[in-house]
Formats: C-alpha cells, sequence, structure tokens
C-alpha cells in the first residue's frame, strides 16, 4: 500500500472538478421560483435515461462497493454473488409494489403521505420516522466513507474530507431538490461504471491476470473456493434475502425515484438498474476476491482498506484518480438523494399533512423548510461522523423497523381492510419481539426456541409469499408460502434460533404478519382506495 | 480449463456494466434530444 498517494493539490483539483461539474450541473437547471412539488418529484415525469441512471447510483453506495470486496475476500468465489445478487433483487422486487402504489397515488410525494391518506397519523409517523432515521444514518455512512478514503490517499485529515464531502454534496443539492440529485445522478453513474468498466479489468492484469487462480489457490479454503459455499450462504446471503423487502420499502430514496418516473418507464427503470447495480457491486467485489488469491493481507487489519490497498498497488496515478472519483461518486449520489428524501419527508409528513393541515401548507415556506432541513441534516451526519458512532449496527436495527413494516405496508395497498390500528399494532408487537430477540433479553433456549424457529419458519414464507405475490398475484403468493413453509421446516428446527441475528428479522415479518391478518380479518369496515389519490396530492397546485 | 473459467468469471461484470453504461447514455442522449425539440426543460 502507498499511503497519501495522491497529495494534497491533487485530491483538492480532483475535488473540486467533481463537485464543480455537479454544482454547474445543478446551477443550469435551477429556477428563480423554485416549485415545492417538483422539488421533491420532478414533476412525476422523468425519462428512462435519468431514472434508471439516478436509481443506480442512489442504491449503490461506498459501503456497498467495500462490502461486495470484502465479502469476497472472506467468502471466497460466491461471496461477491451473495452480497450484490440480493441487494439488486431488493430493487427488482420491489417493482411490482411500485407500479401499484403509483397507479393508486400518481401524485404523491412519499410512501408515509400515502399511509397517512390510507390510516392516518400513528401509520405514517411510524413509517416517517423510520425513512428519517435511516436516511440519516446513510448519509453519515457515506461522509464516514469519504472522510477514511480522503485521509488514507491523501495528507488531508478525517475530519477535512468529511467537511469537504458534505460541502460539496449539500452545495449542489441544496436548490433543486430531487432534480439537482437526479440529473447529477447521471454524471456520477457514468464516472462509477465507466471506472469500473476500466478498473477492474486493470487490475486483474496487472496482478498477473488468470495465473493468480493457479499460484493462488492455495490461499482458498474449500468453502471459498466452492460457488455454493453455506458458509456464504448463511452468514452473508441469508440475511440479506430477509432484509431485501425491507430496505426497498422502508427507504425514501427509492420511492423517491418512484414518484418521479414516467409511470409508464417504471418497469424498465428498475430493471435497468437491477442489472446496473448487481453487475457493478458484483464486479467490484471481484477485487476481493482477487486480494484473497494474491494473499494481501489489509492494511492495519481493516478489510474496508482493501480496495484502495489494491487500487494503489496496481493502478497508475492517472487510473487512480479515476477510481478515487468512483468512490467519491457512489457516496456522492446517495447523500444527495438522502438529503433529497429527508426534505421530502419533512416538508410532506411533518408540515405538509400535520402541522399545515389540509389545506394550509404554503408551497415556499415548504421549500425554505425543505433546505433547512438539508442544512440541519447535513450538520447532524457530520457531528455523528466525527463522532465515529459505529453506523452498521443502528442500520441493521433501521432495517429490523422497516422488516416490521414491509408486510402491513404492503397489505394496506392491497387489501381493504387493514385499518390504523391493525397496522400500528401489528408493526409495534413485532418491534417488540425483534428487540427482545437482537438484544439477548429473551434467551432463545428450550421452549422459546421451538417457538421462535416455527415463527421464523413463517418468517420465511411471508418474505417467499411477497416477493411471489407481487408479479404473479395472491394465488401463487399464499402458494408460494405454504410451498417455502414445508421446504423450511425440517431444517429450521432445532436450527435457526442459532442465528439471533437472522432470527430476529424473520420474527419481526412474521409477527406483524400474523397480527395484521388477525386484526384486519375482523375488521368489518373496507376502505375505498380512491380516497387516496385525492388526499395524496399536489401541493403547489391545491394553494394556487 | 479452471482458470479461464474464473478469468470469464472475473471479467464478465465490466462486460455487463459496460452494456448497461450504453443503454443508459443512449437513452439520455435520446432525452435531451426530444427535450430540446420540444423546447421544455430535462427534468
Amino acid at each position: 500500500m502507498q499511503p497519501m498517494a495522491l497529495g494534497t493539490t491533487l485530491t483538492l483539483l480532483l475535488l473540486l472538478a467533481f463537485f464543480g461539474i455537479t454544482f454547474v450541473i445543478s446551477l443550469s437547471i435551477s429556477k428563480k421560483q423554485e416549485n415545492a412539488d417538483s422539488y421533491m418529484t420532478a414533476g412525476n415525469n422523468v425519462g428512462f435515461g435519468i431514472s434508471a441512471a439516478s436509481m443506480t447510483a442512489t442504491w449503490i453506495w461506498a459501503a456497498s462497493l467495500y462490502a461486495s470486496a470484502t465479502s469476497g475476500y472472506t467468502y471466497g468465489l460466491s461471496g461477491p454473488i451473495h452480497y450484490g445478487l440480493w441487494g439488486a433483487l431488493m430493487i427488482l422486487f420491489i417493482y411490482p409494489f411500485g407500479k401499484r402504489i403509483r397507479s393508486l397515488a400518481p401524485r404523491a410525494h412519499t410512501l408515509a403521505e400515502i399511509l397517512h391518506a390510507r390510516h392516518g397519523q400513528s401509520s405514517q409517523l411510524l413509517l416517517a420516522g423510520s425513512n428519517l432515521l435511516g436516511s440519516l444514518l446513510s448519509l453519515t455512512s457515506n461522509f464516514i466513507a469519504g472522510g477514511a478514503l480522503i485521509s488514507m490517499m491523501s495528507p488531508l485529515s478525517f475530519s477535512t474530507g468529511v467537511l469537504l464531502i458534505a460541502g460539496g454534496v449539500l452545495l449542489y443539492t441544496l436548490w433543486s431538490g430531487i432534480r439537482a440529485s437526479m440529473l447529477t445522478d447521471f454524471i456520477q453513474v457514468c464516472a462509477m461504471l465507466g471506472a469500473v468498466v476500466i478498473v477492474v479489468p486493470m487490475i486483474f492484469f496487472a496482478a498477473g491476470g488468470s495465473s493468480i487462480f493457479v499460484e493462488g489457490a492455495q490461499n482458498l479454503t474449500a468453502q471459498q473456493q466452492s460457488f455454493f459455499s453455506s458458509d456464504a450462504f448463511f452468514n452473508q446471503g441469508a440475511p440479506f434475502i430477509a432484509a431485501v423487502l425491507a430496505y426497498a420499502i422502508g427507504n425514501q430514496t427509492i420511492a423517491q425515484r418512484l414518484f418521479a418516473v414516467r409511470e409508464d418507464m417504471i418497469k424498465q427503470t428498475f430493471v435497468t438498474a437491477t442489472v446496473g447495480y448487481g453487475a457493478t457491486v458484483i464486479g467490484v467485489g471481484m477485487l476481493g476476491v482477487l486480494a484473497l488469491y494474491i494473499g494481501i493481507d489489509p492494511a492495519d487489519g481493516d478489510v474496508n482498506n482493501l480496495i484502495p490497498q489494491l487500487a494503489a498497488g496496481y493502478l497508475p496515478l492517472a487510473f487512480l484518480c479515476v477510481f478515487f472519483i468512483m468512490i467519491i461518486g457512489s457516496l456522492a449520489s446517495t447523500a444527495d438523494s438522502d438529503l433529497a428524501a429527508m426534505s421530502s419527508i419533512v416538508m410532506t409528513d411533518i408540515y405538509g399533512r400535520n402541522i399545515a393541515g389540509k389545506t394550509g401548507a404554503k408551497p415556499q415556506l415548504m421549500l425554505l423548510i425543505g433546505r433547512i432541513t438539508m442544512i440541519v441534516a447535513t450538520g447532524m451526519a457530520m457531528y455523528f461522523a466525527s463522532s465515529r458512532f459505529d453506523i452498521l449496527d443502528l442500520l441493521v436495527l433501521v432495517g429490523a423497523i422497516w422488516g416490521a413494516l414491509v408486510f402491513p405496508v404492503i397489505a394496506s395497498f392491497y387489501w381493504n381492510k387493514v385499518n390504523n390500528t391493525g397496522f400500528t399494532i401489528s408493526v409495534l408487537a413485532a418491534l417488540a419481539v425483534f428487540t427482545l430477540v437482537r438484544t439477548g433479553w429473551l434467551p432463545l433456549e428450550g421452549t422459546i426456541a421451538v417457538v421462535t424457529d416455527l415463527l421464523s419458519v413463517v418468517g420465511i414464507g411471508v418474505i417467499a409469499g411477497l416477493m411471489i405475490f407481487g408479479f404473479f398475484g395472491l394465488r401463487a403468493g399464499v402458494a408460494a408460502v405454504v410451498v417455502a413453509m414445508l421446504i423450511t421446516l425440517p431444517f429450521a428446527l432445532g436450527f435457526l434460533h442459532q442465528y439471533p441475528v437472522l432470527t430476529a428479522s424473520l420474527l419481526a415479518y412474521a409477527v406483524s404478519a400474523i397480527l395484521c391478518v388477525v386484526l384486519s380479518w375482523f375488521n368489518k369496515d373496507e376502505f375505498d382506495f380512491d380516497r387516496i389519490a385525492r388526499h395524496a396530492g399536489q401541493f403547489d397546485t391545491q394553494n394556487t | 480449463m479452471t482458470e479461464i473459467l474464473l478469468s470469464a468469471y472475473v471479467l464478465v461484470w465490466p462486460v455487463i456494466v459496460a452494456g448497461v453504461l450504453f443503454v443508459l447514455v443512449r437513452a439520455f442522449l435520446r432525452e435531451i434530444r426530444e427535450a430540446r425539440k420540444d423546447g421544455r426543460p430535462m427534468i
């Protein structure tokens, strides 16, 4: 490893060029009189090219590139697949639900806003609160990644790196919101994807090409050499499958692009983003596999150093700059999306639908609130980043909150008998059970272990059922629940409770689904779905 | 043989990424042309 390979001047020039170009692009679309709806949804009419690029760029964050390489280094050949494939499927599996949500509320701004129209305040705030927390953690994580990269590749300090990244992202996102975020995403995705096309083969051939696999085979265990590694599946793949729907439902950045893209282009946008994300993240993950074959030890024992180490060790200076821009692009594109998402939630769910009330929302005040939200969120994320909080643990926690929300949220868009009471009770109960298991307050032993194993099987059935239901309808979904439970039951009993993190997540799905179904089954009122479009509409037009 | 297959396994991902990049850039350029022709902003 050659630390500080870029030097202060070159690092500053690269950052100036990157953020300067994105700022100029943002300026080119700025309006003297911004529109609040447009600030959040870009007019609901964005074309396929920008939307698919933006969806891809938003979903690829710095942590996913590092984590995929770590997975390749830890689990060998199948590691990047167990990271990138499931992450990509998060986008794909949410697409049929996205089409349904868009048809119910064509002019909505956030998912929580639709829940407000569907159920009321408590359901809305549960989702909005978890969305805000998730985006704040994601923003913090990207600032940490930026600070770490800059401090590793230049003489600049971590804090200076965080400040440069935070200032650069805020500068171009503040004025035009989602419009700036989506348009600059296109440039950032070109930089990222272009870098993957160049950097991965360059490192491969510079490190020795195909001879690596002959000379380095002894560095791998049998599990690491297998494409069907059970280690990789149970430690990396399975927890990710459990999170597939949760992260897509809980992430407002995805919902925001769902509301921005032209309605007839939702399918091709989501499918292209699935392939783009998967190939990019798995491709970068292959660098971890190469590091394993070559026998590289991560600097300071930190596997997050693997990719920068390989880049600094095998790339000439010009391509090291390309690599640097790739990582900066990945974290900036997600950070600007998080800022736009948080501003939309505060504008719509806190001010527009609650504080201002039914007809009192003032679009210009909303814009001011949105911009203040971005500034406050940037300040908070910078503080958390410099305090070095354990962000990944918190992200797992937020993922579980989203896991508890998945079934009630999706059921609310299809089943007219789900009501606010059923929604709220099922989510809160699922969160309580999750907390008891995840923190170890409820020891998974004896009868409790049997019960949690059985409920985990139900959780697996719920996940499989929802995935199939989205594409093939209710009958196929119910059949998938039964088949998945029958297949996993013999293996799961007496086994799954040994993985408490996975068990806790599966329990969140199972408890929320069971309670939501039971409470809704006995509800005699039926909701009229046409009400959603009337109550989740535009702010500017209703006031002008 | 194994090393050729493993090399292909590593190098196929940048090829797919190049394909996606081509699709995105082509669509973006088409959208720019259409927006200019219609006299409206791209986003």
